[in-house]
């Protein structure tokens, strides 16, 4: 059964091979192979989330070796929370792009990659072949950026991998630290040899410095942020939905994975400043993002400054260095990636088929696309926090415990960030409602795929929203090693 | 007696459920409004199934699973949150019928949405009363924003949306500052469930229980109009006129003060506020918001915005009554929070219907309307009297209560506010009244207006014939005289029949407050937070 965990990444791998191959006798294959494989890893991530449910973890070390040589893989309940995720939102997403696009057979593969190493970043348990899947998913979504429509998609793509390889880079610098320091790469290891190697010593500092700012960079966290508005630009727009809903969102699973499976609770426990510090840059994501997004006149940019704020919200969480916090981070990231990804397809929507670009395009979308703005409407609430949807539920866990672990600058932050965030959301709101729009704008039909990922998105918001407590329920397992 | 029920949840779900059927049914005005009158109807009479339960001790319970860890999704009506259900139910009907009357007769647009965000309104405002803890209510708190917000935003005029931002930011920012205070209170003491009598073990954590009591206060206080949290309320009233009267006299700013009374006497509770001497400063800025916007009330000509400030006013009768902490306060507090609500929503109703009969909407208008509009004006001016304490109408009772409590708790001066304050809704009332029964000659500059407007007729006579409404008879001298019709003539039933039926219930919580449900639900919360006297 543990083999299932192995498929897991294997499985897109091996699909991604079949559309360049294909494709050379038959046209438009891409997209069915694709559909096929995410309906697959659908399926079987499911089925992974439901047994570890069941019966706890599942682990395996590729080729039987012990864990201290061979590369492990596991699934516990947070790797499961996160695999499904990246499963659903691929199988999501292909709703978007059938009809949307990119429809060519290397996109497909590229999809396919994508989720190959943003499911193999959740699974793996050590750090250097997480590195591996960092640089799998990276390169892929750089191409997948590169595949957008407008002249700014190859500048994009190109600042998207420059930036990203030093994050990946910076990363592993961070791996190499360790593994002088302690000579292993399994986190297991790493958490037993750090403890003695002493978690005062400065190699393991500064690793904990680099993996924490090369994975920042991949969150986008201010200020290495600057990829991410230009990359959500430009990429065709399904694309962009699921990058919004997967690429910052593993990327700080990986960190919260690192940290507290890898560095350990007991690390934090030790290095106050250096948890202060990840606070003061989470704090200073939330700010910095929100007054970013306030002047942002295309709404793909200002969704995706948003991002850099909620993001740090996440981050939070995890800096606070309690069960709590680390689950209404995580509960704040799976509710985000939903409302982001359903944002993006819901604005990309409109933009296809009201014509439109910039907020003030967006005026009178309602009267046009009225369940696509309702969607997005809906998801940019949830977003802004209102609730019972899921956008609300992340920020009380972190909050409540900011506020008993005495954390008030971090508390008063997440807090603000509501209305920070109604800020830059309000204008959006107004004009989708209550104002028309200069010049007649052209409107093209959409797929009732294209106007049904939003609505989906909507809906999981909602209904992860009122589940919230019993996510917490179910995740709470995975981190106990976490002083509550 | 607690018993678990599914009636709190019929309750909240049936203005809410209304809303798919009427988006719907947009296409059929008819049967669009079936669906409103038919959620009305059943959402009174649930409420007053709930409300004689609670009346009677008997507190239906329904709880939905968990909100958060450790926090229940619940809903509970207690004798607090049935009063506050029933009233709430009771006045969305009567808005209903005339906002019927009111849309149609103004040929007003969207009003599929209009009615669809009027019941989703409502509905929040169901689970704001019958939330069982501070979370849940929370909840609903922000949900009545946003359903609201299309309200406030009606007209889609920039002066329309400019009013739904200041509203969006006032309200929004006031939830940040209930969480704010809610995480806190959470925080140390593991509760938000409401007791009556307070969530014990605050009193240990004194500095932290008071900055959980002052985030609270200040968010709650924004809907509640407290100043200076009350910029928001005068320019909402771009909105059509019901939603004036139902929302913004009614049901949001009642959320506000519904939650500073849960928060005071359900949350801390009176021995705790005593205690940490927190009552005080609470009482200090509801006697300074009731002078200052009763004087500020004085001095607007806009009808709807001088009743808006009134309304400013009068909540913090209710407000101050809770703060003295004294039973017979609290029991005043609770029955002006539902006189207020029938005598504001019936000045309120009076003001649309003049206006869509007339086009008035300036008090320098309307001298001698009471020609054109008797009953209207009849309702007008016993609300009016009601506002200013005059025995006979509701408001005369609750302030008898409320002047009480203030000197039970030997708080003379704020005795002393109440009297003041109902001075200046004299001032602000009477020439009100003064105007409209007068001849129009005869009051010529008796109301100074703002602005160097002069005298009432020192308009042009253009109003009428600009706003669409049906023109006045031309009088001999070129200035406009009324027509002269009957209470049978003077409008449509849809928006009389609401009016006078509110008026009318003024006049009975005036006459025989101690029959109407109210007063024993009253009296039940009283007896339940005041366990020994």
């Amino acid at each position: 059964m543990s083999d299932a965990v192995v498929v897991l990444v294997a499985l897109p791998v091996v699909a991604a091979t079949v559309p360049p191959v294909v494709s050379r006798r038959v046209d438009g294959v891409g997209w069915p192979v694709a559909a096929a494989a995410a309906t697959a890893q659908t399926a079987l991530a499911t089925w992974v989330g439901w047994r570890v449910l069941a019966d706890g973890p599942l682990r395996t070390v590729v080729a039987g070796l012990p864990a201290v040589l061979g590369i492990e893989l596991a699934v516990d309940r947070l790797s499961a929370a996160f695999v499904v995720l990246v499963a659903v939102a691929g199988l999501w997403g292909l709703a978007y792009t059938r009809r949307g696009g990119p429809r060519s057979a290397p996109g497909a593969s590229l999809y396919l990659l994508l989720l190959a190493g943003l499911t193999g970043i959740c699974v793996v348990r050590d750090v250097f072949t997480l590195y591996v899947f960092l640089e799998i998913a990276g390169l892929a979504a750089y191409a997948l950026v590169a595949l957008g429509d407008g002249r700014d998609a190859a500048p994009a793509a190109l600042r998207y991998l420059l930036v990203g390889t030093v994050g990946a880079s910076l990363y592993l610098l961070g791996v190499g630290y360790l593994y002088v320091a302690t000579g292993a790469l399994n986190m297991g290891v790493l958490a037993d040899r750090l403890a003695t190697v002493g978690y005062d010593d400065r190699l393991v500092l500064a690793a904990f410095v680099l993996v924490a700012v090369g994975l920042g960079v991949k969150i986008a966290l201010f200020p290495v942020h600057t990829w991410k508005p230009d990359a959500y630009q430009a990429a065709p727009p399904g694309i962009t939905a699921v990058l919004a809903a997967l690429v910052s969102t593993v990327a700080a699973y990986a960190l919260v994975r690192v940290v507290l499976a890898a560095f350990t609770g007991a690390f934090l426990a030790a290095n106050p400043r250096l948890v202060a510090g990840l606070r003061a840059a989470a704090v200073l994501s939330i700010v910095a993002g929100a007054l970013l997004a306030l002047p942002q006149r295309r709404v793909r940019r200002l969704l995706a400054y948003s991002s850099v704020s909620q993001f740090g919200i996440a981050v939070a969480g995890l800096a606070l260095g309690t069960r709590l916090g680390v689950l209404g981070g995580v509960v704040h990231l799976l509710g985000h990636a939903v409302m982001k990804a359903g944002a993006f397809a819901a604005a990309g929507t409109i933009e296809a088929g009201y014509d439109a670009r910039t907020v003030d395009e967006f005026a009178d979308a309602a009267a046009h696309q009225p369940v696509a703005s309702a969607a997005l409407a809906t998801l940019v609430l949830g977003l802004v926090g209102i609730p019972p949807l899921v956008g609300f539920f992340g920020k009380w866990y972190v909050a409540l415990s900011a506020v008993r672990t005495g954390a008030w600058a971090t508390a008063a932050a997440v807090l603000l960030s509501t209305a920070l965030s109604l800020a830059y959301f309000a204008r959006l709101l107004q004009r989708l409602y209550l104002e028309r729009r200069e010049g007649r704008p052209t409107p093209a039909p959409v797929s009732t795929g294209m106007v049904a990922s939003g609505v989906l998105a909507a809906l999981a918001a909602l209904g992860l929203g009122l589940a919230s407590a019993e996510l917490i329920a179910a995740l709470r397992p995975a981190i106990e090693g976490v002083p509550p | 007696m607690t018993t678990a029920s599914s009636l709190p949840v019929l309750l909240v779900a049936a203005p809410l459920a209304a809303v798919v059927p009427i988006l719907l049914t947009g296409a059929h005005p008819n049967r669009r409004e079936a669906w409103t009158m038919l959620a009305a109807l059943l959402t009174v009479g649930l409420a007053a199934v709930t409300a004689s339960a609670a009346a009677e001790g008997v507190v239906h319970e329904s709880v939905l699973g968990s909100l958060v860890v450790g926090v229940p999704l619940a809903f509970r009506a207690d004798a607090l949150g049935a009063l506050f259900a029933l009233l709430a139910s009771v006045l969305w009907l009567a808005a209903s019928v005339y906002s019927v009357g009111y849309m149609r007769g103004l040929d007003e647009h969207h009003q599929t949405r209009y009615f669809a965000a009027f019941a989703a309104s409502v509905g929040t405002t169901m689970g704001v009363a019958l939330s069982a803890n501070l979370l849940t209510l929370f909840v609903f708190y922000e949900l009545l924003t946003v359903a609201t917000y299309p309200l406030v935003t009606h007209h889609e005029t920039a002066e329309a949306r400019r009013a739904g931002r200041t509203y969006l930011a006032f309200t929004l920012s006031g939830g940040v500052a209930i969480l704010a205070g809610i995480v806190v209170l959470y925080a140390v003491t593991g509760s938000v469930a409401f007791v009556a009598g307070g969530v014990p073990g605050l009193g240990t954590e004194p500095v932290l229980a008071g900055v959980a009591y002052a985030l609270l206060v200040v968010g709650f206080g924004v809907k509640a109009a407290l100043v200076p949290l009350h910029g928001w309320l005068p320019d909402a009233m771009v909105a059509p006129t019901p939603v004036s009267g139902l929302l913004h006299a009614v049901a949001v700013v009642k959320s506000g003060v519904f939650g500073l009374v849960r928060v005071v006497l359900f949350v801390f509770g009176a021995g705790t506020v005593r205690s940490l001497g927190l009552g005080t400063p609470l009482a200090v800025a509801a006697a300074v918001t009731m002078l200052v916007a009763g004087v500020l009330a004085l001095r607007q000509d806009r009808l709807k915005r001088g009743l808006a400030y009134s309304t400013v006013s009068q909540l913090s009768y209710i407000v101050l009554g809770v703060a003295l902490l004294t039973p017979a306060a609290v029991f005043g507090a609770l029955v002006h929070l539902v006189a207020h609500a029938f005598m504001k929503i019936t000045l309120f109703l009076c003001a649309g219907a003049i206006y869509v009969e007339t086009g008035v909407q300036r008090v320098g208008e309307m001298g001698g309307i009471w020609r054109r509009l008797p009953a209207t004006m009849t309702a007008f001016a016993v609300a009016s009297a009601g506002l200013v304490g005059l025995p006979g109408v509701a408001g005369f009772v609750s302030k008898w209560y409320l002047v009480l409590g203030a000197l039970e708790a030997g708080a003379a001066p704020f005795a002393a506010t109440y009297l003041l304050a109902g001075l200046l809704k004299l001032l602000f009332l009477w020439p009100i009244v003064l105007i409209a029964y007068a001849d129009r000659d005869a009051i010529a500059g008796f109301r100074p207006l703002p602005g160097g407007e002069g005298a009432p007729h020192a308009e042009d006579g253009g109003p009428l014939a600009e706003d669409g409404g049906p023109p006045g008879v031309e009088d001999d001298d070129g200035g406009r005289g009324w027509d002269r019709r009957t209470p049978l003539t003077e409008s449509s039933w849809q928006l009389l029949v609401p009016l006078l039926a509110t008026a009318a219930g003024a006049l009975v919580l005036g006459v025989v407050p101690d029959a109407t449900p109210f007063w024993d639900l009253a009296a039940a919360v009283t007896a339940e937070v005041f366990p020994g006297g």
